[in-house]
């Protein structure tokens, strides 16, 4: 598709939501959002996920991070369910992983999967190891497709996790969304992140929008339909940062 | 002050100007739609959409949960295991029939209301009919008083697992202190109305100004009782600007 959206010629190109406008959130003002950071989010973040997130925010592809919020609601639910065995799809620096990773149990693990490991690398390795919870990360690099096929093709992994994150090509969601319904264990988690991306989902049909809104949009409206049919899931929708699905595994 | 019952606590007769906290918190009430068509009533179970239906014709409706909220406890109480369950503030039943279709079947969850005249009238038949009342025991009264009541009977310290609070804000504190020692360590205790409309995040007096004297008083009780929580070591807390505004607090300690 040529044009990105309104379809004039090139003139004026569509902003991409998460870049329109200065609306940093889902919620009705920025000024509500700064509330709920201020004072339940902020004041209990560990300062290593801080520091990443800082770091994070720096880096040039810092639209992908996740913000402090949603990070807070991630360890809430990984202690809530008493996780052990964790899987993330889609790492970037690690910002989510160290949430995870600081709320599983001592003796636990997060399987991290993403195609490049460099942004991890370069920003992450080192806070995750400084927060001393490098022993539960075991980091596969390559595509989170075949990686979640060869995890499945090991001996004993079917339903030997409890929960999972999937921060990636939201395209794909649909795929992974098959695999992580076998690897993760009935009773446990599959946690969707940008499933209302800044809104796009909700717009009417011959609504203005880029070309990549458009395309990423339609993706996820799959995605969200998909989950509220199947009936292998009870899931539930939350308009925490770019939204938030929370599927747990019933059959 | 009544005591339980948002309603009757709170002042009947700004019901009108209580409109402030029923639109959503969110950008556009597009979005909103589309979250309750594309992921909340597609999996309402039947009796649950009667009652919110019946709800809605209440005059007092204005009180009632919202129904991204009580699908996100359903699946709270089914994450948690839970089995025991405490409601304060009951109205028509719409949580309280959520609450109940979640637990298990030899689950309990204690109603407690100052009044049990909307539930008796609107929701106590649909959760019979539903099959779930003998999940259901239900305390009339102040909810001060039966929550004392709940901590003095013997094995209640630390045997419930869930509790939804939707009553009287003055008392939130309060109800608190109780419900840290009824609900276990890893149980969750979760606040309604956190965020009455928005209100809380009013920058300044321009902004102060624009809200009723009602939703000033709530908007500042609010601030009090978000400001507490966060400082509160017993608990882990997160907000969610989902309905009203929901604290959901983990007791840790």
């Amino acid at each position: 598709m040529a044009s990105a959206g309104g379809g004039n010629n090139g003139g004026d190109v569509l902003p991409d939501i998460h870049r329109a406008g200065d609306s940093k959130t889902l919620l009705k003002s920025n000024a509500l959002y700064q509330y709920i950071l201020d004072t339940t989010v902020l004041p209990q973040e560990p300062p290593c996920l801080r520091e990443l997130r800082h770091l994070t925010d720096k880096h040039e592809l810092a639209l992908m991070a996740s913000p402090a919020d949603e990070m807070q609601l991630l360890g809430m639910l990984v202690k809530m369910i008493g996780a052990k065995n964790a899987i993330e799809v889609g790492v970037f620096t690690g910002h989510s992983l160290l949430a995870t990773a600081l709320a599983l149990p001592d003796d636990g693990k997060v399987v991290a999967i993403d195609r490049d490991r460099r942004c991890y690398d370069g920003v992450g390795r080192a806070a995750v190891a400084k927060a001393g919870v490098a022993h539960k990360v075991d980091f596969r690099e390559g595509v989170a497709l075949d990686v979640l096929d060869q995890l499945l093709a090991a001996d004993g992994s079917e339903g030997k996790f409890d929960f999972a994150f999937v921060d990636a090509d939201k395209a794909n969601y649909v795929n992974y969304h098959e695999r992580l319904l076998r690897l993760v264990r009935v009773g446990g988690l599959v946690v969707y992140d940008n499933t209302l991306w800044g809104g796009a989902v909700a717009m009417p049909p011959g609504a203005p929008m880029s070309a990549m809104d458009r395309s990423v949009s339609a993706a996820i409206k799959v995605l969200n339909a998909f989950v509220a049919a199947d009936p292998r899931v009870e899931a539930c929708q939350l308009p925490v940062a770019d939204g938030v699905t929370i599927c747990r595994r019933t059959v | 002050m009544a005591g339980t019952g948002d309603g009757a606590g709170e002042g009947k007769g700004a019901a009108g100007g209580g409109s402030l906290h029923r639109k959503t918190l969110l950008k556009s009430e597009l979005l909103y739609q589309y979250i309750l068509e594309s992921a909340v009533f597609p999996r309402e179970p039947d009796c649950l959409r009667e009652l919110r239906l019946a709800t809605t014709e209440h005059p007092m409706a204005v009180m009632a949960a919202s129904p991204d909220q009580v699908q996100l406890f359903g699946l709270l109480i089914e994450l948690l295991g839970a089995k025991n369950a405490i409601e304060v503030g009951v109205f028509t039943g719409y949580s309280l029939l959520a609450t109940a279709l979640a637990l298990p079947d030899d689950g309990k969850v204690v109603a407690i209301d100052v009044s049990r005249e909307s539930y008796d009238e609107v929701g106590a038949p649909v959760i019979d009919k539903a099959g779930v009342a003998h999940k259901v025991d239900f305390r009339v009264g102040l909810a001060l008083p039966v929550l004392d009541q709940l901590v003095a009977e013997e094995g209640n310290k630390g045997r419930f697992d869930f509790a939804f609070v939707d009553a009287d804000k003055v008392n939130f504190l309060n109800y608190h202190e109780r419900l840290l020692q009824l609900v276990r360590v890893g149980g969750l205790i979760a606040y309604d109305n956190t965020l009455w409309g928005g209100s809380v995040a009013a920058a300044g007096p321009a902004d102060d100004e624009a809200l009723s004297e009602r939703d000033r008083a709530l908007a500042g009780l609010a601030r009090e009782f978000n400001a507490a929580i966060a400082g509160d070591r017993r608990v882990q807390a997160c907000q969610l600007a989902i309905a009203d505004g929901v604290m959901l607090c983990r007791r840790v300690a």
